[in-house]
């Protein structure tokens, strides 16, 4: 998982701001030099506007990088979300990235298999994209509380990943746990050299390292943390994660991370 | 009338500096993290976050949570030790003409001593600050900031361990500030830091947990700014050392209060979180102010205020 290059505090603006799935954007803006060198699980620390009295930052992740634009699919969930819901064309924002680590997709996966849980499948769009573009076979697992909220699928469909659903009410695709799709795909198929690549919650990810262990497929997480600064100066993002010669450290998901080997993270 | 070329330039506690703008401890990491966007030669120094005799892990997540103009920290000191700083982090910071002060802190008097005795042997360490006001810690750190007498016997002995500058952080989680502040400044400190954050909670009112695992944490932003500005005026007013003001500070403007309020110097903190370049921000908006007013040496600035006598 190497550790990337120059980072940038862009001011530019929004290109389009749309609702995609209930409680669910997709914001799109000019930011060519982050465009130019982000990578797969890599995030934006984004300013919200002034006025709203908030004063933090707000991280997500990059969705996808299409020519000079870069996207970030985001879920409403407190004041800085509602704020950013409500900016339109043209509307200015302040971009810092591209922060963070990568996904590790060498040794090449095969095949590789996403699992996303909620908003968690945005961290791994730009992967799943990066993959197919190396002709990586590729299952996508999605799960999602109902169709309402149901993220991704046709995008990543498009792209050419094998996609599984699973909603908590069974009003799409598998009634039950995104991680039932895992231990059913895990079973039903044999598999040259895997690597599963998940985020989602934090019991959902619990869940997916155990199934990891189980089946000795290498597991990589994006972890997700409320954050400062995120440029590893703060330290209040950081994840508890074991260490090679015993005992643990607490490290950062903004610079050691966001993507952690499944088998470090002590939950 | 042609425009003046204001002077930035001071002296705190015998450290010369291009300019008064430092970075407050613990919101600019070792100084590498910034360096896309601040060149640490254009700062008035680096204040390191904080060091202690051994690595500290730090306390449990979740460490920080934002609250109305501010945010609420208890990251608990988690550092990489003296001999990690001096090892693998200092050495990035020697490529820089910029004055480096470390802030130290520990449980014990014995933890701070033995830190000062390795800085005041390592090469280019230009001040200590000593951090006795770290609201985050169980024993030691505040504990000592918010007793007269043990701020005394732990500035008497880490003065006998170095003739570097030192600087003493100062709580505001006091009654009167200037009790610390003289005994501070009569146990040998040659300048003080005012403030560190002040001690605060907030509460998830659906879980009723708390929002920092620790249950308490420090508040820093501009939502301390008023008291911080209080603070630095009154102790002005009882010391004759330098003052570092600190606590909220986001533009030139809010540098120049303090300044006004008392401090010779100013460090930027909270802000650094928000805007990277933060920091140099507030440098070319202190030299705006001083070109707007025709002043030419900041110096002239410092505890100006002028009061109306109440009769």
């Amino acid at each position: 998982m190497p550790i990337p290059s120059k980072k940038f505090d862009l001011s530019t603006t929004v290109t389009s701001n749309e609702l995609i799935a209930k409680n669910h954007y997709l914001l799109r803006c000019s930011c060519p030099e982050i465009a130019a060198s982000a990578g797969p699980g890599q995030f934006i620390h984004v300013l919200i506007p002034q006025g709203s009295g908030l004063l933090l930052r707000r991280p997500f992740t990059i969705y996808t990088v299409e020519g000079d634009q870069i996207t970030m699919l985001y879920q409403l969930i407190g004041e800085g979300t509602h704020v950013l819901s409500r900016l339109k064309w043209g509307d200015p924002i302040q971009v810092l990235g591209p922060l963070g680590n990568t996904f590790d997709i060498l040794p090449v996966p095969n095949p590789a298999i996403i699992v996303g849980g909620g908003a968690g499948i945005a961290s791994l769009m730009l992967l799943a994209t990066t993959l197919r573009r190396a002709r990586v076979h590729t299952f996508g697992l999605v799960g999602s509380m109902n169709r309402r909220r149901l993220l991704s699928v046709e995008d990543l469909k498009t792209i050419g990943v094998e996609t599984h659903i699973a909603t908590d009410d069974g009003s799409v695709g598998h009634h039950g746990f995104v991680t039932e799709l895992l231990t059913h795909l895990l079973d039903t198929h044999e598999m040259q050299s895997p690597i599963i690549y998940a985020c989602g919650p934090d019991g959902m990810l619990h869940a997916v390292t155990k199934i990891g262990l189980d089946y000795h497929i290498p597991t990589q997480l994006a972890m997700e943390n409320r954050m400062g600064c995120a440029l590893g100066v703060c330290l209040g993002c950081v994840c508890k994660v074991q260490m090679p010669e015993g005992g643990f450290e607490y490290q950062r998901v903004c610079t050691e991370g966001p993507v952690f080997n499944a088998k470090d993270i002590v939950w | 009338m042609s425009k003046i070329h204001p002077s930035l330039e001071v002296n705190v506690a015998g450290i010369q500096m291009k300019n008064p703008v430092m970075t407050a401890s613990g919101t600019f990491g070792y100084g590498s993290e910034y360096v896309d966007f601040v060149d640490l030669n254009q700062l008035g120094a680096v204040v390191v976050k904080g060091i202690t005799s051994v690595p500290w892990a730090g306390n449990p997540m979740p460490r920080i949570f934002e609250t109305p103009s501010g945010m609420l920290n208890a990251i608990g000191l988690q550092n990489v030790g003296v001999d990690g700083f001096i090892n693998k982090k200092l050495p990035y910071l020697r490529n820089f003409n910029v004055p480096v002060i470390v802030n130290i802190c520990g449980e014990q008097v014995e933890e701070y001593l033995e830190v000062t005795e390795k800085l005041d042997a390592a090469d280019g360490v230009a001040a200590i600050e000593l951090n006795i006001s770290c609201p985050n810690l169980h024993c030691g750190g505040m504990s000592f900031g918010v007793d007269p007498k043990l701020t005394d016997e732990l500035i008497k002995g880490v003065r006998e361990k170095t003739a570097l500058p030192l600087f003493v952080k100062l709580s505001p989680n006091v009654t009167d500030i200037t009790v610390i502040a003289r005994a501070a400044e009569g146990a040998g400190a040659d300048g003080l830091s005012v403030i560190n954050t002040a001690l605060g909670m907030a509460i998830n009112i659906h879980t009723r947990r708390p929002q920092l695992a620790n249950v308490t944490g420090g508040l820093s932003g501009p939502a301390i700014k008023p008291i911080a500005l209080r603070m630095v005026w009154q102790v002005y007013n009882a010391v004759n050392i330098p003052i570092i003001g600190m606590g909220g500070i986001m533009t030139g403007d809010d540098a120049i209060e303090f300044c006004i309020a008392g401090a010779s110097a100013v460090a930027v903190g909270t802000a650094n979180f928000i805007n990277p370049r933060a920091s140099l921000e507030v440098v070319e908006g202190i030299k705006t102010y001083l070109e707007h007013h025709k002043i030419r040496s900041l110096s002239e600035l410092v505890g100006s205020l002028e009061v109306t006598e109440v009769k």
